[in-house]
């Protein structure tokens, strides 16, 4: 017998959302949300990424009730977060700001919130389990504004889950936090959605992206240009192409020829040259013989995945050339 | 470089719309209010009203009656007997009381001025309007009793007198007018025990309010908008403590009031803290309403100063109302001030709890509702 498809928790159908006052007077008014559909299943990481003002914090905004369509339907099982408080109480949010009380202790500020989500009984056993599955516990009796960023990231986080909602939506949960405070996090998102917490993730961090979502969407001008895994996308923008980064501790000379022959471009006068590249460990040894030859030393060669930014505007261009073949 | 900061800061003027407002408007709006009040009072030129009993009940009194209503225009009521006026005078319907009691002429004081220890300035103007009123009016019995008057000193013998006045035996020799202070202990403790108690709940109300706009800002509105009860609870939540916060303010600057000042706050404690307790309502629901509105905490706070400061001038926190023009004074009852003043004298000074007390509660409960009301709506709308 086939396994029963995991319910769908959150749906957005065609939402179309324009800001009055976002144009210049006189000039024609940019949708915020222009026919954006996509939907999330119990257990499932979607990540939101794209440019700034591409759509990414309405979107969110729309997803949790917050804001009004002005055409489109958005559902969290089933039900509209904006009429249906229920709905809304199975909704968690951590938005980018610490958006805690800061004169209050972290326990304090998680008996509140479960309160206000309307956790009525065993109200103690949600906060000291939220602060567990963050991590917080020794850190309960201290004030939100006597911590470090990387503790009330985690106050945040168990502020929106506190009340176990089956949505979760996460605004750059990892952003200015030390590396292993990013794995912790990680590690705790990555433990909700193995209990079945459906979360829409809106980040900037490509590894965040990577090691997180099961799907990506990226968004731009109020418009979801590309859908599908990060692996898949990744694939399909670079095919297998890694970014390339050449410092150079000297005046490039003659090297510039070799270095643009390898398809690297330089963005500040011939100090970093940069490119994506097939087979970039092989290409990154033979520019070093080569610079070596030529006199000009090299402080650093480095080679990493493709960025978001390289994503997003692949995903753009992709969506342009499409518009134009239309 | 002196240049660059002076443009920077001109620039910084220019759009902060509201700082425009409050650096310009607010001073004159606030100057209008205490020259009128001040220089009126300085030129005896108050908009006193006043009550009159004419016991006398002859064609002079008539006159003198005619006149000064005439002098007071829509100023002035009659009473049908003494009782009426002092509780007109004492329940502070009309600020002080004229009684006619004699013969104009003959009786040694026939205009007997009324007025409350809270409210001395308004007898003072009462009885300087009465003397240049009867002057004008009554030329013939005022000649008379200046004759009278002075007949010792110019050597007149009775007969002459007599003679020269055409009555029988002249013998006033006390002015014609004079006043009578009722009641004792200090009104106006209590009045400035009122007018800085709203003053005051009107700034905690308003900083306490600010923190809406704080959880704007800080995201925290987005993650309260997911509770439960939606957006009522919570600005109930905020209006409840406001209140008691503005109860318990209030409470302590009565408890210094009545340790240095002996006010009957003991005595009076029900009914002061039903005017208490809607005083500080009606200042939480309009600080509400006001945070509600405003998009930034810049604004609201250059707001809320101006609101603060106008309502506090007009409602008579800053100079007492009798002192201020008609026209003023009646703006005044759209303030909460006027009403949390008139209350406060009439529980803890008259010690009653009549139906202008009532009507007082009634109002404050009014603007307690409407501003609450008003920021539940524009919290409800508002996009974040």
């Amino acid at each position: 017998m086939a396994a029963e498809p995991p319910e769908i928790v959150l749906r957005i159908l065609d939402a179309h959302r324009r800001y009055a006052q976002s144009a210049p007077k006189g000039a024609k008014k940019a949708p915020a949300l222009d026919g954006v559909s996509f939907q999330i299943a119990a257990g499932e990481i979607y990540a939101l990424i794209g440019r700034n003002g591409a759509g990414k914090s309405t979107l969110a905004k729309a997803a949790i009730g917050a804001l009004a369509l002005q055409s489109g339907t958005v559902r969290v099982l089933g039900g509209d977060p904006a009429k249906n408080r229920a709905v809304a109480g199975a909704i968690g949010v951590a938005p980018q700001d610490i958006a805690l009380y800061g004169h209050l202790t972290v326990a304090e500020n998680l008996y509140a919130f479960a309160t206000l989500a309307g956790v009525r009984r065993g109200r103690a056993e949600a906060v000291a389990a939220a602060m567990a599955a963050t991590a917080c516990t020794p850190r309960a009796a201290t004030r939100i504004d006597q911590l470090s960023g990387g503790w009330r990231r985690r106050a945040n986080l168990a502020a929106a889950i506190v009340h176990r909602p089956r949505l979760l939506v996460l605004d750059e949960p990892t952003e200015g936090l030390d590396s292993q405070t990013r794995l912790a996090l990680r590690r705790l998102i990555i433990d909700l959605k193995t209990e079945g917490t459906a979360i829409l993730l809106i980040s900037h961090d490509a590894d965040d992206v990577r090691a997180l979502a099961d799907r990506v969407g990226v968004l731009e001008a109020g418009r979801l240009v590309a859908e599908g895994s990060p692996a898949n996308l990744m694939a399909q923008a670079f095919g297998g192409r890694q970014d390339l980064t050449v410092l150079l501790n000297g005046p490039v000379g003659e090297a510039e020829k070799t270095l643009v022959k390898s398809g690297l471009v330089t963005s500040d006068a011939g100090v970093s040259w940069s490119g994506l590249v097939f087979d970039a460990p092989a290409m990154a040894s033979r520019l070093d013989r080569a610079l070596r030859k030529r006199g000009v030393e090299a402080g650093e060669i480095s080679v990493r995945q493709p960025g978001l930014d390289a994503l997003i505007a692949w995903a753009c261009r992709a969506a342009s050339s499409l518009e134009t073949a239309a | 470089m002196i240049l660059v900061v002076l443009r920077v800061m001109a620039l910084g003027l220019w759009r902060d719309r509201a700082g425009l407002v409050l650096t310009f408007a607010l001073p004159p709006l606030v100057f209008i209010v205490f020259a009128s009040v001040f220089a009126a009072g300085a030129n005896g030129k108050l908009d006193v009203k006043a009550g009159v009993v004419d016991q006398a009940a002859s064609a002079e009194s008539r006159r003198l009656t005619n006149a000064l209503s005439h002098q007071l225009g829509g100023r002035l009521t009659t009473y049908p007997d003494r009782a009426a006026l002092l509780d007109a005078v004492a329940n502070g319907r009309v600020d002080a009381g004229l009684v006619l009691a004699g013969d104009l002429s003959l009786a040694p004081a026939p205009a007997i001025v009324l007025v409350h220890p809270g409210r001395r300035a308004a007898g003072e103007v009462l009885t300087a309007q009465v003397k240049a009123v009867a002057d004008r009016a009554l030329p013939d019995v005022m000649m008379e009793r200046e004759i009278v008057r002075l007949g010792p000193v110019l050597g007149l013998s009775k007969r002459q007198l007599s003679r020269l006045s055409g009555r029988p035996a002249p013998a006033p020799s006390a002015p014609f007018v004079t006043q009578q202070m009722l009641g004792g202990g200090d009104p106006m403790v209590i009045y400035y025990a009122g007018a800085v108690s709203i003053l005051f709940l009107m700034f905690t109300a308003m900083q306490g309010a600010m923190s809406l706009i704080d959880e704007r800002r800080a995201g925290l509105r987005l993650r309260l908008g997911l509770s439960a009860g939606g957006v009522a609870p919570l600005l109930l939540g905020r209006m409840l403590w406001l209140t008691a916060l503005g109860v318990a303010q209030a409470l302590v600057l009565f408890i210094v009031a009545m340790s240095l000042y002996h006010i009957p706050l003991v005595q009076s404690l029900a009914p002061w803290a039903v005017t208490a307790i809607v005083a500080a309502a009606a200042s939480g629901g309009l600080a509400l309403a006001l945070a509600a509105a405003c998009p930034t905490r810049e604004q609201a706070q250059t707001l809320s100063t101006f609101v603060v400061l106008i309502l506090a001038a007009v409602g008579g926190s800053m100079a007492p109302r009798f002192l201020m023009p008609a026209p003023l004074q009646a703006l005044g009852w759209l303030t909460p001030h006027a009403w949390v003043i008139e209350a406060y004298q009439a529980i803890l000074w008259r010690r009653i709890v009549n139906a202008d007390v009532l009507a007082a509660w009634a109002i404050l409960a009014a603007f307690a509702a409407a501003g609450f009301l008003i920021a539940l709506t524009l919290e409800s709308r508002r996009r974040l």
